[in-house]
């Protein structure tokens, strides 16, 4: 008796098992970053999440601060993969290892941008929020850079400027008030632990059917 | 079979008849949705998101069959977008599915509009009223081709987000400052400001995953947005915000939208503009626009054609026109004087030569 008994319990409980797996809601299997997608970027030796907003450097440029942040929840680490200007990047195909890309500011409209201006704590190369509604000039352009063919979102990928081959870079250095914490970005020119990122949260576009070809309907 | 938390396995739903669905396993999906045998997934996903938003009990509380309705066309759905189940369901009937629907109705349901997007179309009604926090709203610009407004799509996209679950412990929310009396001594007393807090159970942070799609409908204008409540920034201390995507038609290398007009522009030569010619025009969806002139074609001469324009984004029925316009490539040889004694007969035109203000409408 006791042994039928648990042998309903396990049976019941497996069953639960299979069903509550199928309950989960669909996962998703694809893995991939693509062009159009809204993500953010871990920078995984620091821990912190690349991050701009209104405050503009005080020292370089004066142009629109980049940082790296703490918090997860922060709608201002949000950053748009784009192509270049040309227009070469269809919505939802995965971006390839080796492409280049335009990285945009989702509440500012600014790209990620880097120049021959010293970064206000380290001395590196500044690293800078340019442009307006998405466009800005050449040096907003960056090359992805990682093993294998595709960007994977398990993957830690380097960035690398085309025009100064700097590294999107952060080694921990700490701003003061008003933006207490917050960890200098730069770009530095070696490739070392300090400049992998990985995609975090976001919102990934999938690539999608061609709309239907097909006659009129009818009228 | 018990009942699994939160799955709901619509046994019940089953058994109660309704009206218009026909009770235990002889529900007519095609029919729910109001699409044919042959439907695409896209037609599918189209119409169960119509539907959705007219059907939703919140919107029919004097409904009493609401619910079931509800029900039916979430099953339908669920059905009918698999292409396995719906091959079966084509074949054996509703008798013939697999013990139980394994997804929940309300999984469906937010995939097109967000987990709070009940709320329907998109207002946060009461919100204003119960003053709770939001998290922020993210904005994304959906870049989307001519093709697309013209014939609709679906985009898939996964939401990869941070949800506050409880953790173990308390946390410091509700911080304030507040003023503080401390009595130095008989009569003295001293004012100082202190940061105060509350205490509240302990949130931390979980990135959860889930499918969105997102439909281009046809005619859908640019700048147009599309929410889905609830599936924003989190707010530690309250509701999470929405996710916003912002329609941005692109350019085409050969319409331009004017409203629900397209235009287009087609070069033809001077011996097809004199003596007429016969052409098609592949539309965005392949179909061809025939093109017939037996008269002379002068440069700028504009041909209308009605009905072959972009659907109108509130009744698909309506169509805009497609206006063509010419213009004439002369040869590029010169002619020798024979040629030119030719043309001078053939087309018996005296010289004009008016001069005149063509900048300002002379």
């Amino acid at each position: 008796m006791g042994f039928i008994y648990t042998l309903r319990v396990l049976i019941k409980s497996i069953l639960v098992l299979i069903l509550w797996s199928k309950c989960e809601g669909r996962e998703s299997e694809f893995n991939y970053v693509t062009c159009g997608s809204l993500v953010k970027l871990l920078n995984t030796r620091h821990n912190v999440r690349l991050h701009s907003h209104d405050v503009k450097y005080g020292s370089g440029s004066g142009q629109q601060s980049v940082t790296g942040v703490e918090s997860a929840d922060d709608a201002n680490s949000y950053w748009r993969i784009r192509g270049k200007p040309d227009g070469t990047c269809q919505r939802g195909v995965p971006i390839r290892c080796g492409q280049a890309v335009r990285i945009t500011h989702m509440t500012t409209g600014r790209n990620l941008h880097t120049h021959h201006f010293s970064s206000p704590l380290s001395n590196n190369q500044e690293v800078s929020a340019f442009g307006e509604n998405g466009e800005g000039d050449d040096l907003d352009v960056w090359r992805v850079q990682c093993d294998g063919s595709i960007w994977e979102r398990d993957e830690a990928v380097r960035f690398k400027h085309v025009g100064t081959d700097a590294f999107l870079s952060v080694t921990g250095e700490q701003y003061g008030n008003p933006i207490q914490g917050q960890r200098e970005v730069h770009g530095m020119s070696t490739a070392n632990q300090n400049n992998y990122w990985k995609a975090m949260e976001g919102v990934f576009i999938l690539p999608s059917q061609e709309p239907l070809r097909h006659h009129h309907e009818e009228l | 079979l018990s009942q699994t938390p939160g799955c709901s396995v619509g046994f019940l739903k089953i058994l109660t008849p309704s009206l218009i669905f026909t009770s235990i396993y002889r529900r007519d999906f095609y029919k729910i949705l109001g699409v044919s045998k042959s439907a695409s997934v896209r037609d599918i996903k189209k119409a169960y998101r119509k539907l959705a938003l007219q059907l939703h009990p919140d919107r029919n509380q004097d409904d009493p069959t609401a619910a079931d309705k509800f029900a039916d066309l979430g099953s339908a759905y669920e059905v009918l977008s698999d292409e396995e189940k719906r091959k079966q369901y084509d074949a054996y009937g509703e008798d013939g599915l697999k013990e139980g629907h394994h997804g929940s109705h309300n999984d469906i349901f937010s995939s097109f509009f967000g987990d709070f997007g009940f709320m329907f179309g998109g207002n946060r009604q009461g919100q204003q009223d119960r003053n709770i926090p939001r998290g922020n709203d993210i904005v994304l610009d959906l870049e989307v081709t001519l093709e697309e407004v013209y014939s609709g799509n679906f985009v898939e996209v996964v939401r990869n987000k941070p949800v506050a679950k409880e953790a173990p412990g308390k946390r410091k929310c509700n911080c304030r400052q507040e003023m503080r009396t401390t009595q130095l001594g008989p009569g003295r007393f001293q004012m100082s400001q202190e940061v105060v807090c509350d205490e509240c159970p302990n949130i931390k942070l979980v990135n959860e995953e889930r499918t969105l799609e997102v439909e281009i409908e046809q005619g859908v204008r640019d700048e147009m947005e599309y929410p889905f409540i609830g599936e924003g920034e989190p707010h530690i201390d309250g509701e999470p915000g929405d996710l916003r995507f912002r329609i941005k038609v692109m350019k085409h290398p050969v319409f331009e939208r004017r409203g629900d007009d397209l235009y287009t522009n087609v070069t033809i030569s001077l011996v097809e503009a004199l003596v007429g010619f016969e052409m098609d025009i592949t539309h965005l969806d392949g179909h061809k626009v025939h093109i017939v002139r037996d008269k002379i074609t002068k440069p700028g001469a504009r041909v209308w054609k009605k009905g072959e324009g972009l659907p109108n984004f509130d009744n698909n029925n309506i169509r805009g026109s497609l206006i063509v316009s010419f213009d004439v490539e002369f040869p590029e040889t010169q002619l020798n004087d024979n040629q030119k004694e030719g043309v001078r007969a053939i087309l018996k035109q005296a010289s004009v030569q008016k001069v005149y203000n063509g900048l300002q409408g002379y």
